[in-house]
C-alpha cells in the first residue's frame, strides 16, 4: 500500500493553488482530506506525479449562515465539522448525512469539497445537496463561476470542472417553514461506502406537496434523480399511494450495479425502502416532530 | 488470599495501553531491508516469464526472487502433513511454473524502503497463461482440470468415520430426516495484526527471526528441512502479537521467503510486513464444508439415533496443515448429543482458492454447525420446540465416551440452556413472538450449544496419516529464583492477546503464596530460553490446561528445592515451613516463629554464594524446567478411536432475531451467551474471551464471508468490501457462566478461547426460527443481508429436505 513516487506541494493560497495546478497540468492532483485520492494512490490506481495540498488554505472552511437564509459551506469544510456544525443541528437532514459517513477517522479527514471532486456516486454529500439545489462557487485560472451541483457530474468519477478549477464553496437556501428533510443510507459497517442511499426535501402546506426534491446515491453512474417522482408529488397530498407511485417512479429510474454489495433487484429493494422510509421522516420533519433518522448497519 | 478467580489487572496492558507494545513492525534494524510481494491478479494460470531487470535496475532495489529461484535455492518444498497423494505436492513459498491461487506471491523486492520494493514491484513484468478456475470442492473432486500434476488428483484425503450399528439403526428408526445439501462458508478471524516477519541470515550460518507466527514449535519443524539448517541454527522469537486465532500459524510460509531474501541480500535483516488486502487475499482463509445426502433416523420421541452423510472441505490451494481439519472435527462427533450411531464419508479437495488455515471454533466448529442445523431442522420438521428437542438429545452423564472414543469431562448443558434462557427473558420473547407472527412479521428465536475441545492429542494426526511421528501433547514453563531473588517465569506458549503473562502470574503467586506482582513473566516467545517442545504455541484452547499445568508442575518442582534450602539455612524441618510475604519481601518462615529466609538470600547463596551451601545441596539450581504432558495413548488408526482432546468446554448462546420483508436485514433484538469452561482462573479474561468469539462468530454469520467469482477472483478482499463486525454491528450480550470442574487438570480449569462457532449455529438456528412461517429452511451459514434476501424471495418450500415417517 504505497503509491509510486510523487511530488507534494502545499498551498497556502487559493490562488497559489490553482496557478500552481495549472502551470503542473495533467500530472497533478489536488489533495484536500485525502480520503478518496490517497487510497486510489495507494492502489496504484492513479498515479498522478504531483499533489498540490489544498487542505490548509486559510478561509475555505468556514460553515456559515447568512442574509437571505443561505448557507455557505467552504470545501475544505471536513464531514465531522459539519456534522457539528450549527448548521447540522438545524437541518437534521445535514447531521443524518454527515455522522454516517464512514468512521470517524475518514469524517475528521474528509471534506466536502472532495466528495463532490471525486465525482463518486457513493459519496453521500453530493446525493443530499441535489435534494437543497446546491450552488457551488468554482474558481479556476478563468475566474469565479457558480456550478448548479446538478450539472457538476458528467460521468462517474468525471467532473465538468476545468483543469486547475477548485470548488470553493457550497451553497444552498435554509427551507422555508413546514419543510422537513431525511437522508437514509443503508451501510454493512462503518468503513464501508453506504449500499444506497436516498434523500429527500419536502415542504408541505395544507399537507400539500408545496416543494420535493429526491435524490438517490449508489444508485446508478451518477446521482439518481427523476422529475417524474417529484411530479408524483409536487402538488399532491403524500397519500400512501401517492408516495408508492413516486418511490416506484424513482427506483425504475435507477441503475443501480451490481457487486459485491448485492444484486441489481437487492439494491432496488434497498431504494425502495429507503425512499419510503426518508419520504416518511421528512413529512414527519415537517410537522415538526423530532427523529432521529440516518444509517443503518447490518 | 488466593488468586485463582480473581481479575487483577492484565500484567500486558502495562505496556500495550501506553502504546508501548512491540509488534514485528516495531522493530528496527540497522541495515534493515523491505520486501515486497508480487502476487498473481490470476486464480489460475500458466507464468510463461517473470522479468525482473527493470526492478532490479531502480536504485535503491538490492535483490529480487523469483519463484524459479525459491525452488533452486531450497532443498526441499514444504512438508505436506497429507499422506500420497497429497503428500507429493510440490509446496513453495511462491507459485513455481503455475499460480494455484489469486493472490499467490510469484516474485519478490527486496529494497531499503518499503516504498522502493512497492516501487519495484511493480516494475516486475510477469507473463500469464490464464487456466480455467475451479471454484467449488464439488467440482474440484471431479479432477477435470488437475490443479496439482505432481498430485495427480484434487482429492487430497478421503475417510470413512464409521461407529455403532448405523444401518440397523436407520431400520429401527421411527422418522427419517433427508437434508441433500447444507454449506458452511469461508471467512477468517482478521487479527487486528497482519502476518509480519524479520529475518536475518547471518553469514556464519545462523537464521534469526523476529515473527508473529502462533506455532513455532511446529513451524520450526517445517521451516528447517525445507530451508537446509538445523533446527538449532534458527533463533525464532516473538514479543507482542496482534492476535492469530489460529491464522497466523501459517506463515511460515512467508517466513521462508524473508530468509530467502535475507541471504541473497548478504545478510542484511529482511523486513516483510502484510498489508490487509494481501491478508484478506492470501495469507489463509478458515475452512469451507459441505455437507451431501445428510439422513437422520429418530426414534419416536424427536431422539436422533443415527447420522450418516458426506462432507466435503475446500482446503484451498494447498493442503499444508489443513488434512488436519479431515480429522480435528471428530473431536466432536456427536456434538453435545447422546447419539450412538454415525457414518462420515469426509474427503477434502483443493481448490482454486486461498489456502484453509486453522481458525479460531477450527474444524469443529464446522461439525458443530451441522449437528446444530440437524437438530433445529428435525425440531421443526416434527414440531418439536427447540428447546425440548436439545433436552432430549442433550448428553447429561460424565465423564462420556463418544462413539469414536473422545471423553467429555464435565458439562451441565441443560443448566446452561436454563440459564442463557433467564438472562434473554425466553418467556417473554415467546410472547412477542406469537404477537409478531400474527402480525405477519418473522422473527425468530434460536438456540446454539456448543463445544471448545482443548488440548488436542496429537496422534489424531495419525488418523490422517499414519506416518506422521506426533502423539500426545505438552508445553513447557521454566521458572527460577534468580540472583536477585526475583521470581521469573518463561513460558512455551508465545501468547497472541490471551493475557499468559497475567494467568501464569496468578498461578505462581498463588502457589508461592505471594502477589502476582512478584512474579515476572516474560513477554513473547524465544528458542534461545530453551523453553519449548514441539507442541509449543497458542492454539486449539489448551494454555490453562497445558501451559498452566507446566506452570504448576514447574512451581512444585522450585518449592520442593526451596524447602530443602530454607531448612538448611533456618536449621528447621521442611515440615515446619511455610510460603508468604515477610516484612523482606517473598520468603519461607518457620511456622509460629520470626524466623524466616528471604527469596534474595536464597537466590544470592545459590548463584553467588555457594561456597557455604552443603554438600548435598549441589543439585539445587532454583532454576527448573518443567514438561507437562496430558495422560494420552495413540488412538487406533484403522477404528478411528481414541480420546483426542482432554477438556471440553461448552458454549450455551441464545439469540432473537428479526428479519425485515423488505430486503431481508436481520436484526439482532436480544442475545444471550453461557460459558463453561470448568474452574476459572480469571474471570475477566474469560470475559473478554467470551464476548471476542461472539463477536468473531456474530460477525460471521452476519457480515464476514471471502466471496470469489467464477473466475477465482476474490470480491472481498478489503475491509470496505469484506466487512469485519465492529462495535456499530455488535448486540449487548448478556453474559453468564456455570462452572462444571474438569476431573482432567489440575485445577479443574478447561481450554478455552476460541468459542466453538456459537454465534453461528445460534444465528441459523435464530433465521430458520425466522423464516419457518414461509416455509424456508437454512442451510448454509451466512446470513449476510444479501444472503437473506434471497432466501426470502426463493420461498423454497422444499429447501431438499424430506421427512419419511414410519
Ligand atoms: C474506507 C472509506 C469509506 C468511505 N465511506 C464513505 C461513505 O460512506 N460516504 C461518503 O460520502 N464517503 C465515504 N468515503 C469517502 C470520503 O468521504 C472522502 O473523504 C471523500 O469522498 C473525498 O474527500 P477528500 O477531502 O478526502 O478528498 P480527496 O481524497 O483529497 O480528493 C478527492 C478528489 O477530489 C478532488 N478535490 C478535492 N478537493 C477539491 C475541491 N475543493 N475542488 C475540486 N476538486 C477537489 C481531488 O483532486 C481528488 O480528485 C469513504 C472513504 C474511505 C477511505
Amino acid at each position: 500500500m504505497y503509491p509510486a513516487p510523487f511530488h507534494y506541494h502545499r498551498a497556502e493560497s487559493l490562488e497559489g493553488a490553482i496557478s500552481l495546478l495549472a502551470e503542473l497540468g495533467d500530472s497533478a492532483r489536488a489533495l484536500a482530506g485525502g480520503q478518496t485520492l490517497l487510497v486510489w494512490m495507494k492502489l496504484r490506481f492513479d498515479e498522478p506525479q504531483h499533489l498540490v495540498d489544498v487542505s490548509r488554505i486559510p478561509g475555505l472552511s468556514e460553515i456559515r449562515q447568512q442574509a437571505g437564509d443561505e448557507v455557505c459551506i467552504g470545501a475544505l469544510a471536513t464531514h465531522a465539522e459539519i456534522a457539528r456544525s450549527a448548521i447540522a443541528e438545524a437541518l437534521p437532514n445535514v447531521l443524518d448525512c454527515g455522522s454516517g459517513i464512514a468512521d470517524a477517522q475518514i469524517r475528521s479527514r474528509g471534506t466536502i469539497g472532495g466528495a463532490l471532486g471525486s465525482a463518486d456516486p457513493s459519496c453521500d454529500w453530493p446525493t443530499l445537496l441535489h435534494t437543497f439545489d446546491a450552488v457551488l462557487t468554482c474558481t479556476g485560472p478563468e475566474g469565479t463561476r457558480t456550478i448548479p451541483v446538478s450539472e457538476l457530474v458528467e460521468d462517474i468519477y468525471t467532473t465538468i470542472l476545468k483543469p486547475a478549477e477548485l470548488i470553493t464553496e457550497i451553497r444552498f437556501k435554509i427551507p422555508p417553514e413546514n419543510s422537513g428533510g431525511a437522508y437514509c443510507g443503508f451501510k454493512r459497517c462503518a468503513p464501508a461506502y453506504p449500499t444506497a442511499s436516498a434523500g429527500v426535501q419536502l415542504t408541505l402546506e395544507d399537507d400539500i406537496c408545496s416543494a420535493i426534491r429526491i435524490a438517490l446515491g449508489s444508485a446508478g453512474l451518477t446521482t439518481i434523480t427523476s422529475q417524474e417522482a417529484e411530479a408524483v408529488l409536487q402538488g399532491n397530498p403524500l397519500t400512501e399511494a401517492n408516495i408508492d407511485k413516486a418511490t416506484e417512479a424513482i427506483v425504475a429510474a435507477a441503475d443501480p450495479v451490481p457487486d459485491q454489495r448485492g444484486s441489481e433487484d437487492f439494491k432496488r429493494a434497498v431504494l425502495r425502502t429507503l425512499v419510503k422510509r426518508a419520504i416518511d421522516i421528512a413529512g414527519r420533519r415537517c410537522h415538526g416532530e423530532i427523529i432521529k433518522g440516518h444509517h443503518e448497519y447490518v | 488470599m488466593s488468586w485463582i478467580g480473581k481479575s487483577p489487572n492484565r500484567k500486558e496492558d502495562v505496556r500495550l495501553i501506553r502504546g508501548q507494545g512491540y509488534f514485528v513492525d516495531d522493530k528496527q534494524d540497522y541495515g534493515l531491508l523491505h520486501l515486497h510481494l508480487v502476487r498473481s491478479p490470476y486464480a489460475h494460470a500458466h507464468i510463461i516469464n517473470v522479468d525482473v531487470a527493470a526492478a532490479e535496475a531502480l536504485p535503491g532495489v538490492i535483490c529480487t526472487l523469483t519463484g524459479a529461484e525459491v525452488k533452486e535455492l531450497m532443498p526441499e518444498s514444504f512438508m505436506e502433513l497429507g499422506p500420497e497423494p497429497a503428500a507429493n505436492i510440490q509446496d513453495y513459498p511462491m507459485a513455481v511454473g503455475k499460480v494455484i491461487f489469486q493472490g499467490e506471491p510469484v516474485a519478490a523486492v527486496v529494497a531499503e524502503t518499503p516504498a522502493l520494493a512497492a516501487d519495484g514491484g511493480a516494475l516486475v513484468d510477469v507473463d500469464y497463461d490464464m487456466l480455467d478456475a475451479v471454484i467449488t470442492a464439488e467440482q474440484a473432486m471431479e479432477d477435470e482440470e488437475v490443479l496439482h500434476e505432481s498430485a495427480g488428483t484434487n482429492k487430497t484425503w478421503q475417510g470413512v468415520y464409521e461407529y455403532g450399528e448405523v444401518d440397523a439403526a436407520f431400520d429401527e428408526a421411527a422418522t427419517v430426516v433427508k437434508i441433500d445439501r447444507m454449506h458452511f462458508h469461508r471467512f477468517a478471524s482478521t487479527p487486528v495484526e497482519n502476518n509480519a516477519v524479520v529475518a536475518e541470515w547471518k553469514r556464519h550460518g545462523e537464521l534469526d527471526f523476529f515473527c508473529n507466527n502462533s506455532f513455532v514449535g511446529f513451524a520450526q519443524q517445517l521451516l528447517a528441512p525445507a530451508l537446509g539448517v538445523s533446527v538449532d541454527q534458527m533463533h525464532i522469537k516473538t514479543h507482542d502479537i496482534g492476535g492469530s486465532f489460529g491464522n497466523k500459524i501459517s506463515n511460515y510460509t512467508q517466513m521462508a521467503i524473508a530468509a530467502l531474501a535475507s541471504r541473497k541480500a548478504g545478510g542484511r535483516p529482511v523486513k516483510w510486513a502484510e498489508t490487509r488486502t494481501e491478508h484478506l487475499l492470501s495469507s489463509g482463509h478458515g475452512n469451507e464444508r459441505t455437507f451431501l445426502d445428510t439422513e437422520v433416523a429418530l426414534d419416536k420421541n424427536g431422539v436422533i439415533t443415527a447420522v450418516r452423510s458426506r462432507h466435503i472441505d475446500d482446503c484451498g490451494a494447498y493442503p499444508r496443515y489443513e488434512p488436519l481439519g479431515c480429522v480435528i472435527w471428530s473431536q466432536v462427533l456427536p456434538a453435545t448429543y447422546g447419539v450412538r450411531n454415525f457414518r462420515i464419508d469426509f474427503s477434502q479437495a483443493v481448490t482454486n482458492k486461498c489456502p484453509a488455515v486453522p481458525n479460531r471454533g477450527y474444524s469443529r466448529m464446522q461439525h458443530l454447525w451441522f449437528m446444530e442445523r440437524i437438530i433445529d431442522i428435525c425440531a421443526h420438521k416434527l414440531d418439536i420446540p427447540a428447546d425440548e428437542m436439545r433436552l432430549r438429545n442433550y448428553i447429561t452423564e460424565f465423564p462420556y465416551t463418544t462413539p469414536n472414543g473422545c471423553v467429555y469431562d464435565s458439562g451441565n448443558y441443560p443448566a446452561m440452556l436454563e440459564k442463557a434462557k433467564e438472562l434473554i427473558g425466553w418467556d417473554d420473547w415467546k410472547k412477542k413472538q406469537a404477537d409478531a407472527r400474527a402480525e405477519g412479521r418473522l422473527l425468530g428465536i434460536g438456540i446454539g450449544t456448543t463445544l471448545d475441545s482443548g488440548t488436542n492429542n496429537f496422534g489424531q494426526a495419525r488418523i490422517m496419516n499414519p506416518h506422521l511421528p506426533f502423539s500426545g501433547n505438552s508445553e513447557v514453563a521454566t521458572i527460577r529464583i534468580d540472583l536477585q531473588g526475583s521470581v521469573i517465569v518463561t513460558l512455551g506458549s508465545g501468547p497472541s492477546g490471551q493475557s499468559h503473562e497475567t494467568t501464569t502470574a496468578q498461578v505462581v503467586a498463588e502457589e508461592l503464596g505471594i502477589n502476582p506482582d512478584l512474579v515476572r513473566v516474560r513477554s513473547g516467545f524465544d528458542t534461545g530460553w530453551n523453553t519449548f517442545v514441539g507442541h509449543s504455541g497458542s492454539y486449539a484452547s489448551q494454555f490453562a490446561v497445558t501451559g498452566l499445568s507446566a506452570v504448576h508442575g514447574a512451581c512444585e518442582k522450585l518449592k520442593a528445592e526451596m524447602r530443602r534450602l530454607a531448612a538448611f539455612i533456618l536449621e528447621a524441618s521442611e515440615e515446619d515451613l511455610e510460603f508468604g510475604i515477610g516484612e523482606e519481601g517473598p520468603q519461607l518462615s518457620v511456622k509460629g516463629t520470626d524466623q524466616a529466609v528471604n527469596y534474595w538470600y536464597m537466590g544470592n547463596l545459590v548463584n553467588n554464594d555457594n561456597a557455604v551451601l552443603a554438600g548435598e545441596l549441589g543439585d539445587v539450581t532454583l532454576n527448573i524446567r518443567h514438561v507437562y504432558r496430558p495422560p494420552f495413548t495413540v488412538p487406533d488408526v484403522e477404528r478411528k478411536y481414541g480420546n483426542l482432546t482432554l477438556t471440553y468446554a461448552a458454549q450455551l448462546h441464545i439469540a432473537v432475531i428479526e428479519i425485515d420483508r423488505d430486503f431481508g436485514h436481520p436484526r439482532i433484538l436480544a442475545y444471550a451467551a453461557v460459558d463453561d469452561c470448568g474452574t476459572v482462573i480469571n474471570p475477566k479474561i474469560v470475559g473478554g474471551q467470551v464476548h471476542g468469539a461472539t463477536a468473531h462468530g456474530i460477525g460471521a454469520a452476519i457480515m464476514e464471508t471471502f466471496q470469489y467469482d467464477e473466475t477465482g477472483n476474490l470480491l472481498t478482499s478489503s475491509f470496505s468490501d469484506y466487512c469485519p463486525i465492529t462495535s456499530m454491528n455488535m448486540p449487548d450480550v448478556q453474559y453468564g457462566s456455570i462452572q462444571t470442574p474438569s476431573p482432567f487438570s489440575y485445577s479443574g480449569a478447561k481450554g478455552m478461547g476460541e468459542g466453538g462457532g456459537a454465534p453461528l449455529h445460534t444465528v441459523s438456528a435464530a433465521v430458520q426460527d425466522a423464516l419457518i412461517t414461509e416455509g424456508i429452511i437454512v442451510t448454509d451459514s451466512h446470513h449476510s443481508v444479501t444472503s437473506v434476501f434471497e432466501l426470502l424471495r426463493s420461498k423454497d418450500e422444499s429447501s431438499g429436505v424430506q421427512v419419511d415417517k414410519r
